[in-house]
Formats: C-alpha cells, structure tokens, sequence
C-alpha cells in the first residue's frame, strides 16, 4: 500500500485519523504506532516483523551507547555495531553484494523495505548523535519506534531531537488537518498528474532506439526525467508530509523548488534537503574539523556529494551523478566572478542538471555517455516527426510543471502587494484541493494506485 | 479569525467528508462478480491467512478488491481516459484513440515465444496430415501507420516474420497481412477490438479456403444479419473511451447450402450438444462469445456437405468469426483452442483422423510460449 492508492486515501487514511482521534491522550502514541505498524503489515507482515527488528537492534544500540558515553572507546563498540549492522542491511537490499547472506537469512529475493534508504540514514544519524553526546538515548521503546517506523515519515529524514519535540504536541486542530490535507493532495498531484505525466513521456523518449533519436529528443526525454524524478521524490515526500500534520507531526519540507534555479549552487542546497543535510552533519563536517585547507575542503564536499549520489543508485552512474554535482559546484564557486554566469544563470545550471541527470536514468556508464552524444548531435539528427508530436502532445503539461517546479507560484502570493491574491487563493483553496483529489482519484482509478517509483529508496 | 485559519478548517471538513462518503459508498455499495464493460472477474474480499499477510498479498488484494468495487469505478475510467486524453497524448492505459478507432499501442513490447514455431513443428513431426499456419495481424498492425512512429520499432509484420521463418519449410505459411493491408478502407476490423470483422474474416476465409484447395464462396451468396450495433471490444475494455463509435456484429449464411447436422462441444468437465454455432443470449453480455459461445477446448462441427473431407482448426478468439465461413465446405471441423485446454490434444481426437490442420491465430497470442505445451502430449 502506497500513500497514493485508493486503499490508502479512501481506507487507511481517514480511518486512522479517526482512531487517533478518539483514542485518549495518554494513548495516543501508542495508537500511533499499531496504526504504523498495521501500515506495515498492509505492505506485508514480513515488512512489520523487519521494521521491529530493525527498531529493535537500534533502540539497544542507542541504550548502549548512552550507557557508556562517558567512556567513548566502550560506547563505540555499540555505536560501531549499529552502524554495521544498519549498513549491512542496507547493501543487503539496495545491491547485490550480499545476495548470499540474503539467501542464508531465508529473505526471499522479491522482498524490498519500503523506504529501507531514508531509515539507515535515520537510524545512523541517530546513533552517532547519542555517541557525540547531542542527545541522551530514548528510553521510551514507543517514542522510538514512532521515530523509527511512523507512517508518515517513512519516506523523511529529521533529527530525534525535532521528532522528539513534535511528539510532544498531541493536541491537533482542525485548521492543522486542513494543512496537512492540503499539502497531502499537493503531493498527490505532484505524484499522480505532474510525475505521472512526465513519467510517460520520459518513457516515450526511452522507447526511441538511441541510435536513431534526434538532439531535441534527448532534451525533451531527459528534462521529463529531471521533472519526473522531481515531482515522484517530493510528491511523495509532501504526502508524508502532510499526513504527519494531520496527526500534529509538522514535518520538514523535503525540496526546495531546487530546479531551474540560476546557480548550481542552489540546486544543490534546495535538492532532497533533509538528504543533503545528513551528509553535511554526519560526513563533511567532521572532516571539515580535521583540516582547513581550501583543496582538502573542496574534496569533502565532492566526496560527501559522490555518496549521496550512491545513496540515490548504488552503483557507477550514482557515483557520477553526485560527483558532477559536487565538482560544479566548486567551479561554480571559482567561476562565479565572470559576469556572463550571471546573465546565463538558468541556462547552465539547466545544462548541467540534465547532464547530471543522464547519468542518474542511464542504465549504465556507456549507455549514458552514449545518451550525452545524442543530445549533443552526435546521431546528425537535430529534431524530426517524433519530436513534432511529443511537442504537440506534451508542450502544454511541460510548460505547466516547469512553471511549478520553480518558487514563480509561491513567490507570487508571497509579494505585500499581492495580499489580496493571496487571500483569493487561500479562500478558494479547499475547493482547489477537493478538486485535485478528485482528478487524482480519477486517473488512479484504473490500477488503483499511482506508483512510478523511478528510484528503489 | 483568520482567512488562512478559516480556510484550513474548511479544507479538513471538506476533504474529510469526500473520503468518508467515498469510503460508505464503496463499502455498502452492491457487489458485483463480473464486470461487463471491463470484461473481466472483479476481485473477491480476500481471505486472510498468515502467509498471505507475511509476503504481502493479502495488502495486494485488499487494495485490488477496494479499487475493482471503488464507488463509480467505469465512470471514473472513463473520465480517467478523457483526462488523459486532454492532458497529453492520446495514449491511455496502452491504447492508442485516434478519431476513428481504438488500436493497442504496446503492439512493440511484444516478443513472439520461439517455443510456439518448435511445438508446431514437432505436431508436424507426427501428423500425416497437411498443416497450414495463418497468423493474423492485429488491428494495430493493419492500421500501424496511424500510430506515432516511435511506437512502431517492432511492427506486426515483422513479428508475424519471425513466427514464419521458426516454422518448418513444410508448413503452408498463409499471408493474410497484405491482404488485410489492402483492404484497409474498409470495415475488416472493428473500432473498438483488436480482431477482425465478420467482413476482414470474410476475406481472410476467401484466401486461406484457396490455400487449402476449395473455391471460395462469393460475397453476394452470403446473406448478412446484423445482430448487433452496440459491441465494444478488448481495446474498450482497457479505457471505457465510449466517444468512438460502436461495432456491428455480423452473421454470414448460406441459404441454399450447407447446414450444420450436429455441434458436440466437450469442456473440461463434460459434454454438451449444440444446433448452431452461434449463442445470441450473450449479447446482453460478452457479446462477441455470440460467435461460438463460451471459449472451451474442443468442438466438433458436422455439416450437410458431402465430402467427406475433415478439417482440424486449431485457433484462438481471431478465428471466432471466421468458422462460419468454413461449413460450406467440410462434412467435420474439429475446433481446439489451446487456451482453454487442460488436457492434452489426444485426450480429445486423434489428429491423423483430418488430412488438414489449419493453425489461426493472431500474432497477440504468440507471445505466450506456453500455448501449445499441450499439443504434443
């Protein structure tokens, strides 16, 4: 069950807002966590008996690490056990290096941890935390599993400190359902009619035979699939979001209209923000404490941007994506004092995104170098009949999510004189969002559910 | 109190009250098996069970069985296929509309199974008889060139190639692709199926019955019934785009020729006795089962001519409409359908007892390799 299936929207949803609704005060984290835990075992109860376990060894890990904390060596045996074991499962199922011990374990091949990515990043974020004396180890098993395995948040990255605090805060009003409605739908939409979309049309590019696409193709393919993974990763980071604050969870906000942005730099820093986050607290920063030497620092960053990459695709053209990122933006940082960047800004950082993104749809290295020499002329074709009718088919939906892939919508309403549209927009918009829902229920009435997972996190 | 504030709660109350009545609806809501304008079983509520809970297929069906009885299902598909359909390309859920005609658009993901040309030749390997093999095109096939060029990196013609060149030299390979191309103005598929027409079946029949060595019968001996204007096809099925114009469905007799003395129709579990081929009580239902009722895996067809000559037609739905055509001129027709059989061949006839086997298919069926494991048991 995915957040955007009728199961999940017309089922699930509504009925757990009602039972945390009635359930009293004192009980209201646990009826949050059997509601986590009935999600899971929607997905399947093998799902659920791993998310516990997986909770489970780190709850004592973190217990253990605070226990010794004040001796570092002794809580680092913990702290190193942890971590082994979250990275383990981790390369257990995001690659095949351990298929053996996969097999051993009886894990049957087709079995994937929803979300198993975002929650190695948590649980080791976690850990580290209580080792570097951040915070002390939740003792409640409940409050941690909520961390751990909170519906909501399977798909979100925050610190225990910030979870901890939003724990806290029980009472949920209506207008904070009403929030998280809203955002709830947005992502939906983003998911289902922006994602969807761009998905297919990506798809139609992809069904070209490289060797015969034209330039203008390899353009229109590669943008849908920078729209695509845009609109899938923060629609379903949205929906989550949006749940959370239905149960007064005020979830961090994932993307930051990261592209079309006039500098690599900001790409950067507004992509998956809660992702990059991490591997500034828990990888650069150390190093960056071990050495001040601008070469060193730059390297750091590079690197840091390089495992983010293979958090995205374990393998060479994850690698590649995250290192022409970070190496860009380092240029970026040299090259910035000629003017002409500034005027161009859109334009190149639009350029390297996509070459970044080559490498990120590519199924391997070859294929991708092959895809760059597309686009860049290299089959002598500049555009033919399919890319007139992929323009005249898609056009309009291209247009219209590249406009909301950019802050232009927000920062509209944000302007003081624009105080009137503002409240336009907001009057009018719970009939916006019912009637987003309602186009989304439509076209995933088909299958039942939308889910055009581009990356496996 | 605020816009903002105001705005919220309206939203929560609002947004709410869609999923609670969505949910009523969908939960009391009547109940159906089977879905007419879908064409196929709705899911049942799955029955839980440990093992299904553990790998996930008890979730799996939960959220089919909610989305096959989903409150104003068909009405959502079809709204589904316009929304699309204005959005973007005028593909949905596979199906390529043009103004004129549903065509199925994923006709080059289709791999033909290598398998499929090794058990007709290993039939061959064994009969004394003459095989004949007509593999029919798809209408996306005939009517290909109104699809956009890059959906067409595998087209018919050359899958239908493929199964040929697979097949034994002394198979008689029949090309009905050309014919049909040929022919491509007129009304030889429908609009909203993939198959042929009684009419595109007609012309099929007039080069294959020469293959097989009889003089066809003439398009104005036939007398033709209209049955029914209203059929909607597989192609419908799959998007519920009703802006197309609806199928006739033909019936082709003979009036001064031969009948039909006697249809024996064996199913998996007995036998049944039949008068005509036709069943016109399924036009309240899966109309186009009109042509030879219920899919089963063996029929035995005995006419008036007095020939004594048999034919054994091994086919899939593309013959449907085509047998009608074939009783002026065999005193016996065995008619097997490899889909539905769960025995093997000889369970039902002795192939050697027909001097010809015609195989029918369309070219969507080869791509199940599996179809003719029980040809040769």
């Amino acid at each position: 069950m995915t957040y955007s299936s009728l199961l999940f929207i017309y089922g699930f949803l509504p009925l757990s807002l009602l039972v945390y609704r009635i359930a009293p005060a004192s009980l209201k984290h646990l009826s949050l966590f059997v509601l986590s835990c009935v999600f899971c075992t929607l997905n399947s109860l093998r799902f659920m008996y791993f998310m516990l376990v997986y909770t489970v060894v780190n709850y004592f890990a973190g217990l253990f690490i605070g226990k010794f904390r004040k001796r570092k060596s002794l809580s680092a045996i913990p702290l190193s056990l942890g971590v082994s074991f979250d990275l383990l499962i981790f390369f257990m199922f995001r690659t095949d290096c351990l298929d053996v011990l996969r097999e051993k374990s009886g894990i049957p091949e087709e079995f994937f941890p929803l979300g198993i990515s975002f929650a190695t990043l948590t649980a080791v974020g976690y850990l580290i935390d209580i080792f570097r004396k951040r915070m002390k180890p939740e003792f409640n098993f409940i409050k941690f599993a909520l961390y751990m395995m909170f519906f909501p948040k399977l798909f979100i990255i925050v610190r225990y400190k910030t979870f901890y605090r939003m724990l806290g805060n029980k009472k949920v009003t209506l207008a904070d359902i009403g929030d998280g409605f809203r955002i709830f739908v947005r992502g939906l939409a983003k998911k289902v009619i922006a994602g969807d979309t761009m998905y297919m049309l990506y798809m139609a590019v992809r069904s070209i035979d490289i060797w015969k696409m034209s330039a203008v193709n390899g353009w229109i393919g590669m943008t849908a699939y920078l729209l695509c993974v845009y609109f899938v990763l923060s629609g379903i980071a949205d929906m989550g979001m949006g749940i959370g604050y239905c149960f007064g969870f005020r979830l961090p906000q994932s993307f930051n209209y990261p592209v079309f942005r006039t500098k690599i730099r900001d790409f950067a820093l507004n992509w998956h923000v809660q992702i990059i986050y991490w591997f500034r607290r828990y990888f650069s920063k150390p190093l960056y404490e071990a050495g001040k030497n601008r070469l060193y620092k730059n390297i750091v960053f590079i690197t840091a941007w390089c495992l983010a990459g293979l958090w995205y695709r374990f393998d060479p053209n994850g690698f590649m994506w995250g290192f022409l990122i970070g190496l860009t933006v380092v240029l970026e940082k040299y090259l910035r004092r000629f003017r002409f960047l500034k005027v161009t800004g859109i334009i190149y950082t639009y350029v390297i995104t996509i070459i970044c993104m080559v490498f990120l749809s590519g199924e391997d290295i070859t294929q991708s170098v092959n895809y760059l020499l597309v686009m860049l002329g290299g089959n002598s074709i500049f555009a033919d009949s399919v890319t007139l009718y992929l323009l005249k088919y898609y056009i309009i939906m291209l247009l219209i999510c590249m406009y909301f892939s950019t802050s232009l919508f927000r920062n509209l309403l944000m302007r003081p004189q624009k105080n009137c549209l503002k409240n336009i927009i907001s009057a009018i918009s719970p009939v916006i969002t019912v009637i987003l829902l309602v186009i989304c229920t439509i076209l995933i009435s088909y299958t039942g559910s939308s889910e055009t997972f581009i990356l496996k996190l | 109190m605020k816009i903002s504030e105001i705005s919220g709660r309206a939203t929560a109350v609002l947004v709410f009250a869609v999923m609670a009545v969505m949910l009523v609806l969908t939960v009391c809501g009547k109940k159906e098996d089977f879905s007419v304008a879908e064409d196929r079983e709705l899911a049942d509520f799955p029955e839980i069970s440990i093992s299904a809970l553990m790998d996930g297929s008890y979730g799996r069906q939960l959220a089919g069985y909610m989305t096959d009885h989903f409150y104003g299902r068909e009405k959502l598909i079809s709204a589904r296929t316009r929304i699309e359909y204005a959005m973007c390309e005028k593909i949905v859920n596979g199906i390529y509309i043009s103004d004129d005609m549903l065509l199925d658009a994923e006709i080059s993901s289709r791999r033909i199974a290598p398998e499929n040309a090794d058990s007709v030749n290993d039939f061959l390997s064994s009969y004394s008889g003459t095989v004949y093999f007509a593999a029919v095109p798809t209408s996306s096939g005939v009517y290909g060139d109104m699809l956009p060029d890059y959906l067409l990196t595998n087209p018919e013609k050359k899958q239908i190639d493929f199964l040929y060149n697979g097949l034994n030299d002394s198979i008689r390979k029949i090309d009905t692709y050309n014919i049909l191309r040929m022919l491509n103005d007129n009304y030889i598929y429908y609009r909203n199926d993939s198959k042929l027409t009684s009419y595109g079946a007609y012309y099929v029949y007039r080069t294959i019955i020469q293959k097989l060595g009889f003089q066809p019968l003439s398009y104005d001996k036939y007398t033709i019934k209209h049955v029914t204007s209203d059929f909607r096809g597989n192609l419908y099925s799959r998007c519920l785009y009703n802006s197309t114009k609806s199928d006739i469905l033909d019936i082709y007799s003979y009036s001064g020729g031969a009948e039909i003395t006697s249809c024996t129709v064996r199913t998996n579990n007995g036998i049944t006795y039949r008068n005509t081929l036709n069943d016109e009580s399924f036009l309240s239902g899966d109309m186009y089962r009109m042509y030879l009722g219920n899919e089963v895996p063996f029929m035995r067809i005995k006419t008036s001519v007095n020939n004594n000559k048999k034919l054994l037609l091994i086919k899939d739905s593309y013959a449907d409409c085509f047998v009608q055509f074939l009783i002026q001129h065999y005193s016996e027709i065995a008619v097997i359908s490899p889909e539905s059989m769960t025995k093997p061949l000889s369970s039902f006839i002795n192939p050697d007892n027909y001097e010809q086997t015609l195989f029918l298919f369309g070219i969507d069926s080869m791509d199940n390799g599996n179809l003719f494991d029980l040809l040769n048991g």
